[in-house]
């Protein structure tokens, strides 16, 4: 006799945030004993990453690559490859040396302020991933300025969803969903009996309205938004995420919404893009494969938000989609009309004054990998 | 820490204003006294024993109209004037309770004496026709149980409360009933203590009446830190299982104040409940660290309860079930989790005003215990002064005592046991019950 599916949800609290896991399959013993696992491998990472405990191996990194060549466990060593390439293809708009920048903005364990520009220009001097050297001979890291600070928060979370990607793969689940507190997505397989796993993309005004729908199937998703970390000061808001090139909080922005094959680009891909805008990201985007971008602009003097969506080469898809093309009836008419949502930024998209740009194949659709 | 010292302080003012029972109408487990009662058909009471914690009682008793201090009795000269002074309504005062418990005039008795005396001076109260509120712990020794039961049978007009005042904690009536409710999931572990850096010795001015004064030091009248500072907790215990306990281990000993008492310094005991539930409670008087408190631990929460401070915790458990369910995930910037790790304030003392995250969760998981019925927005009176409103109300509403016969039983048996075991070394057992 067949076995009854299994669904386990489990949620865990880490590096900030709760993860969370949701898993089918036919045994809920071997899934529990899954979701230990991945959680113990999320809370090795934390342990092994943050910045926030002096011990960590990043921590110790930060306190003494200065001073001489310091050797990186293998897979921390990966990332910080990894971090570096996004730090220069996108010529620092992701920097992983921005960490004194959030210290002088007050966002790191404290409150938020407003730092003096002298301030500003004085931290500049101590970010930059020029200044890290990665010696993959030796699979070392030197800085070559003081005062230098790894910090992995804009891409850390997306390598953990990964890690734990790697861990469910490996045992076997084919079904699956991690979520690091929403910024970081990956749909494994999709839930029985769907095409895919859906995901409701938080509207940059209202935490409980989905701005959109879409459905992810073998697929990672991050959002970086400036709605959940910021402070006010006077009439202004400043929100957390920095541009590291002036060293001040990115505006006009609302969310940048990152698709990928795995969720540590999409991660470090969405903090990037916020920074870039819409024309930089466009033309990061072209000479890319396998990614999908969506923006949440502010509408100039006014409430609501306008979409705005990017797309690169794609070359099997990249396993994200929306919702099907609608019958939509005319309400004035009664007459049906049938619409087909290019890429499907979902029903009223048009009327919104949505934009939508087309790199590589033109497709109406981006159909599941 | 200086906002918890502030509300405290505005507690205290509050509660100095606290003398209208009507505003506590819409409060669960406190009678209130109905409107048309006045001063003349207000229980007459006397008071035995108005030593220091007779005098806190003499303190909240002077804001309850719904009872009237007619006589005060104490051994001690000092504390008898003490007591006269505190209540401040010229009572006739005794030196010898039964000369107060013959007057006629006199409907109810309200007993703060050592230890030892509770159960004879209940017994005498009851069956001088009195209500009787007797401070924890009820008794002293295992054989007056019967004897108590006995006579409070022979009595079944008379109020018989006990002075286990959390009962009358709405504080601790929401832990409850986020128990009953399944807040918690399933409860396995009480953990309380007592601590406190502390001689627990008061000042004698005569080397003649230390043993009258620091009656708590010696085993001839004290059953010592289990018996005042654990039977709190115990009944609390009792009241989370929903039960007695079937075992208990302990151990301890005078470990630090060896200044010529008798009793430990130092206890620790766990005691085991017949649904696979158990409560440890710890006691010391060197170091206050961890103040009073209790955490009630299920598998799917935990309530830290610490003085008047009641937080609750989520414990994520996963969830398994059985075929696909409507999948729909969010997908937004990185949620700050925060509020989860410093846990829900079951009385949050004040309304933080909405800045973000925090505030929005710690407001959500508000409306999820309202929801079930269980919130209450703080803690609105003194236990001590609830427990006292209830007293009376027991005896003019002719209705159960919120702290009948049966649960001080448990508890003053409890107390009996843990400090058997800790004397003895050995697992005590309750009779007729496999532990």
């Amino acid at each position: 006799m067949r076995a009854a599916i299994t669904r386990y949800e489990a949620a865990h609290e880490a590096m900030g945030t709760e993860f969370t896991l949701v898993a089918y399959g036919d045994d809920p013993q071997h899934l529990t004993a899954v979701g230990n696992e991945v959680f113990d491998e999320i809370d090795r990472l934390e342990d092994q990453m943050s910045i926030y405990k002096p011990k960590s191996e990043l921590s110790v990194i930060n306190r003494t690559a200065a001073s001489k060549s310091v050797c990186v466990e293998p897979k921390l060593f990966e990332l910080l490859v990894n971090a570096v390439d996004h730090s220069q293809s996108t010529a620092g708009a992701f920097d992983v040396t921005a960490g004194p920048l959030m210290k002088a903005w007050g966002f790191f364990r404290g409150k938020g302020h407003v730092p003096a520009n002298s301030e500003i220009t004085q931290v500049l001097r101590r970010v930059g991933h020029r200044h890290v050297h990665l010696n993959r001979a030796e699979r070392t890291i030197r800085f070559d300025v003081e005062g230098i600070e790894l910090d992995l928060g804009a891409i850390g979370k997306g390598y953990a969803v990964d890690r734990a990607v790697d861990i469910l793969r490996r045992c076997g689940v084919t079904r699956a969903l991690v979520s690091s507190g929403t910024s970081s997505l990956y749909a494994l397989g999709a839930p029985p009996g769907a095409r895919g796993w859906s995901i409701s993309l938080r509207n940059p005004y209202d935490s409980e309205k989905a701005a959109n729908v879409i459905y992810l199937l073998n697929c990672s998703l991050s959002t970086s938004g400036n709605y959940e970390k910021f402070f006010k000061q006077g009439a202004k808001t400043y929100a957390h995420i920095l541009n590291p090139s002036t060293g001040k909080p990115v505006e006009n922005m609302l969310a940048a919404i990152v698709l990928a094959r795995c969720a540590c680009d999409a991660d470090a891909l969405s903090t990037a893009f916020f920074v870039m805008g819409v024309e930089r990201s466009q033309e990061y985007l072209a000479t890319r494969r396998d990614l999908m971008a969506l923006f949440y602009l502010p509408r100039s003097g006014g409430q609501g938000f306008r979409r705005v969506m990017l797309r690169s080469f794609c070359s099997n898809g990249i396993g994200a989609f929306f919702p099907r093309t609608r019958q939509r009836k005319s309400r004035a008419t009664g007459a049906g009309t049938s619409v087909t949502l290019p890429a499907a930024f979902p029903a009223g998209g048009e009327q919104h004054g949505r934009t939508i740009h087309h790199y590589g194949i033109k497709k109406t659709a981006v159909a599941p990998g | 820490m200086k906002d918890e010292i502030n509300d405290d302080l505005t507690r205290r003012n509050f509660l100095k204003t606290a003398a209208s029972a009507a505003a506590f109408a819409a409060l669960p487990g406190i009678a209130v006294t109905p409107e048309n009662s006045g001063p003349n058909d207000a229980v007459r009471y006397g008071f035995v024993g108005t030593g220091t914690q007779g005098c806190t009682l003499l303190r909240f008793l002077t804001t309850i109209p719904a009872g009237r201090c007619v006589a005060t009795c104490d051994i001690y000269p000092p504390n008898l004037k003490k007591g006269v002074e505190t209540i401040g309504s010229r009572p006739d005062t005794y030196e010898d309770y039964r000369q107060l418990l013959d007057r006629k005039d006199i409907d109810a008795v309200l007993i703060a004496t050592p230890l030892y005396l509770h159960a004879r001076m209940m017994i005498d109260g009851l069956e001088a026709g009195k209500h009787v509120f007797i401070e924890k712990s009820m008794f002293f020794k295992e054989e007056e149980a019967e004897q108590v039961r006995k006579v409070a049978a022979a009595h079944p007009k008379q109020v018989l409360q006990v002075g286990l005042h959390r009962r009358s904690s709405v504080l601790y009536q929401v832990a409850m009933e986020m128990v009953r409710k399944g807040a918690l999931g399933r409860v396995l572990l009480v953990q309380s203590r007592v601590t406190t850096h502390s001689s627990w010795r008061r000042p004698v001015a005569d080397a003649q009446y230390e043993r009258l004064i620091n009656w708590r030091m010696y085993r001839e009248y004290s059953g010592g830190l289990m018996a005042e500072m654990g039977s709190h907790f115990i009944d609390i215990a009792n009241w989370a299982f929903e039960g007695e306990p079937v075992s208990v281990i302990g151990t301890g000993g005078l470990d630090y104040w060896k200044d010529g008492r008798e009793v430990h310094d130092n206890v620790q005991s766990i005691f085991d409940y017949s649904g696979g539930g158990r409560h440890y409670f710890h006691c010391m008087l060197f170091n206050g660290h961890h103040s009073n408190g209790v955490m009630i631990m299920g598998d799917q929460g935990t309530l830290d309860i610490t003085d008047d401070r009641g937080i609750y915790f989520r414990e994520p458990v996963a969830k398994i079930s059985t075929g696909p369910a409507k999948e729909n995930w969010w997908a937004g910037a990185t949620v700050s989790k925060t509020a989860a790790q410093k846990g829900v304030r079951i009385f949050p003392q004040k309304e933080a005003k909405d800045s973000g995250f925090v505030d929005r969760e710690v407001r959500y998981a508000r409306q999820w215990l309202a929801s079930m019925g269980i919130y209450e927005p703080e803690e609105p009176y003194d236990p001590y002064w609830g427990e006292l409103v209830n007293f009376f109300a027991s005896i003019r509403e002719n209705k159960a005592p919120v702290v009948p016969l049966e649960i001080g039983t448990a508890d003053a048996m409890a107390v009996i046991k843990a400090n058997r075991a800790i004397d003895t070394g050995q697992k005590t057992s309750w009779t007729n019950k496999s532990a």
